[in-house]
């Protein structure tokens, strides 16, 4: 589902007035990422904002990054070194954006599900309590290692089909780590040619600065922008986009100078 | 203060894991091999060997089950040995807690138990790092409660949300610290308590979680499902179920459950670090406290006191922790018997079996108490009489103990 950023949901809100205001609500003073909340709270904003709530499953071999991607996106801290997880972890976050055919903010609340590889192999109840009612799936690769890379197709089919109303997004992890980079730029758009699935990329480093912010607005953005194409397929608002090559003029969601 | 944590397979000697303390180079494999060397070497001679001591370290061995044998390194501190061998236990413990004890003591293949064993390393590493753990659950094998006015409220809403829940078990950690718990939790054995426990604050600041856990005694076998939910910072509330609920379906509830809870949940919040309420009137010159009940398995804990704030800071938190740790340790297994294995050995050479002890430095003061099933174990600082200390200490264990709020 490739289709061209800013289309659904106002790219450049976070920088108008309204949409500082919020995002301030929402990132830790320093700005070192987001603010974490309990399950009894929600974010200091007008209760008037509507809220969304999305299941995601984090999918991916063991180590290319899912917990880390997770905390990042989350505001949890960063984990220094590979743990390996011990079941399920699930990480509730919020994002607020303008959804344009509707001309207001939405505060989307996104639940990232987590699951060890050792024990959804020996636990059954795991992976099916993971995919069960699920809005998406985020499909993780990290560049520094061609095998999870490889192994995405198996991992979509197995996880998908194509009549499922399940979102579909990839994130290359680990985007920090060029020089040992195994999967090339090519491997990434020959992907998004033949899956019709966008790749987002993260780099889950602290680095305290404005484009690490840009790069969490960025890839919260995306996420939302595909969540929300779903719910309007599913009303019944928009085509299911068919899937052909693209044309020219689609300008995929992935941008080179985010790297 | 432990440095080296070693796993080997007890037949053939092969190294599962090696956990050092962070900082610590890694120990070559040749010296590991060493080590677990000796220790077979001996067996193969019908003789256990149990422990050693270098000029400033201490080395012991413990196999369990003829499945794993674990190595421990640690700085000499004069201690009994029961102390590392429960740091053993309980590393033991914590696999088959993630693992279950048939996978643990029944290794078929060794390569794959090297890859399960990893999810352990968190839990594990606590007992490596042990100076840095702010409980002392680990070390007295009672766990960590805090204290709070708000802890008969919570106990309400905790029962509801067990029931909801479908299970008896069911805690609420404020800090890693139990505020209340349901009447089965208590049940749990004194392992079980502080390695749940223990186990929740090991892992990375999540908003739920479903993670398979077996009892080591309750249940080793089958696994049981612990999920925590994040109610607010710090404060989790954990279930122990069987194949229901979902975590889904559970979530759903906790905003119902709960929701009225907040303020009692904020407010119970602010006893932490001191861990009993700002209300408690205790001795000015008390810098520390342990306090156990090794009837009902729990212990209060504290290095915060008032004075803490009142400036003239000789010893910090953390100095205050690690002379409390060693002081037990001092006590345990030389005069005092308690609920670590193999403390109840004393030496000999004593007529009679000591109910109070008592230590003076040049920079603090320490005293221990019997009073059955309570044990009282507290940091002074130099400014109090010596004469006084007993009084004192029968004093602040009354206290603490006849509060319903501390739940001792
Ligand atoms: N440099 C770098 N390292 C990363 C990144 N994401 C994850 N890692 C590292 O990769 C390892 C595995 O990450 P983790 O999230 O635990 O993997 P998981 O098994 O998929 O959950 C850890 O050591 C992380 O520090 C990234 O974006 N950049
Ligand atoms: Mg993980």
């Amino acid at each position: 589902m490739m289709f061209a950023s800013g289309k659904l949901i106002q790219a450049d809100w976070h920088t108008t007035a309204e949409g500082r205001d919020m995002l301030s609500c929402l990132f830790t003073r320093n700005k070192q990422g987001l603010r974490t909340f309990g399950l009894l709270e929600r974010p200091p904003l007008s209760a008037h904002i509507e809220e969304v709530h999305y299941k995601i499953f984090v999918s991916g071999k063991s180590g290319v990054g899912k917990t880390c991607t997770v905390a990042k996106l989350s505001g949890h801290d960063i984990p220094k070194s590979h743990i390996e997880t011990a079941g399920i972890q699930t990480s509730t976050c919020y994002w607020p954006a303008k959804v344009l055919d509707m001309n207001k903010v939405m505060l989307f609340r996104l639940q990232f599900w987590d699951a060890g590889e050792a024990a959804s192999k020996k636990f059954d109840h795991i992976m099916s309590a993971c995919t069960d009612r699920v809005d998406a799936i985020l499909f993780l690769f990290s560049i520094t290692d061609k095998v999870s890379f490889d192994e995405l197709h198996q991992q979509i089919s197995r996880l998908t089909s194509s009549g499922d109303n399940i979102t579909k997004l990839v994130i290359a992890t680990k985007c920090d780590q060029h020089a040992l980079g195994e999967v090339t730029r090519k491997d990434i758009r020959d992907f998004e040619k033949t899956w019709k699935i966008p790749i987002l990329k993260v780099k889950n480093i602290l680095d305290n600065n404005q484009s690490d912010t840009n790069d969490t607005v960025y890839t919260m953005n995306a996420l939302c922008e595909h969540l929300w194409q779903r719910d309007l397929i599913l009303a019944g608002k928009l085509n299911k986009p068919i899937l052909l090559p693209d044309s020219e003029t689609t300008k995929t969601i992935t941008s080179e100078e985010f790297i | 203060m432990v440095a080296y944590i070693f796993c080997l397979t007890t037949s053939g000697g092969v190294p599962v894991f090696a956990r050092s303390k962070n900082g610590l180079k890694q120990l070559p494999f040749p010296v590991i091999g060493s080590l677990n060397g000796v220790h077979m070497f001996a067996r193969s001679h019908d003789v256990e060997l149990l422990s050693t001591v270098t000029d400033d370290s201490k080395i012991l061995w413990k196999s369990f089950h003829d499945s794993l044998t674990l190595i421990v390194v640690s700085e000499d501190d004069n201690a009994d040995d029961c102390h590392l061998g429960n740091v053993l236990s309980h590393v033991f413990d914590s696999m088959v807690m993630l693992l279950g004890f048939d996978d643990v003591t029944n290794i078929k293949n060794v390569e794959r138990f090297k890859k399960d064993v990893r999810v352990c390393f968190p839990l594990i590493d606590k007992f490596v790092e042990d100076q840095s753990l702010l409980t002392f659950g680990d070390l007295v094998n009672a766990v960590d409660v805090i204290a709070a006015a708000e802890n008969a409220v919570l106990q309400n809403f905790l029962d509801a949300f067990a029931e909801c829940a479908d299970s008896p078990y069911g805690c609420l950690l404020i800090h890693g610290k139990i505020a209340v718990a349901t009447r089965k939790w208590w049940n749990l054995t004194s392992r079980e308590l502080v390695l749940i426990s223990l186990l929740v604050s090991s892992l990375t600041s999540c908003s739920s979680r479903d993670i398979p856990v077996f009892l080591p005694d309750g249940s080793p076998s089958v696994p049981h499902r612990l999920m925590t939910f994040q109610l607010t910072k710090f404060i989790d509330v954990c279930v122990l179920c069987g194949p229901k609920p979902s975590l889904n379906e559970l979530e759903e509830e906790v905003g119902r459950f709960w929701r009225t809870s907040y303020e009692s949940l904020r407010a119970a919040l602010q006893n932490h670090p001191c861990n009993i309420p700002s209300s408690f009137n205790l001795d000015s010159n008390i810098l520390g406290f342990i306090v156990v009940n090794i009837e009902t398995n729990r212990c209060l804990c504290s290095v915060y006191s008032s004075s803490t704030t009142n400036g003239d800071e000789s010893l910090d938190c953390h100095e205050r922790r690690h002379i409390l740790r060693s002081y037990y340790k001092h006590v345990v297994g030389n005069y005092f018997a308690s609920k670590v294995e193999g403390s109840e050995k004393i030496p000999s050479s004593f007529t009679h079996s000591a109910m109070d002890t008592y230590m003076t430095t040049d920079t603090y003061k320490c005293y221990a108490m019997l009073s059955p099933p309570h044990q009282i174990y507290i940091l002074y600082s130099t400014d109090i009489p010596t004469f006084a200390m007993r009084s004192i200490t029968e004093k602040t264990l009354m206290i603490l103990t006849k509060d319903k709020s501390t739940q001792l």
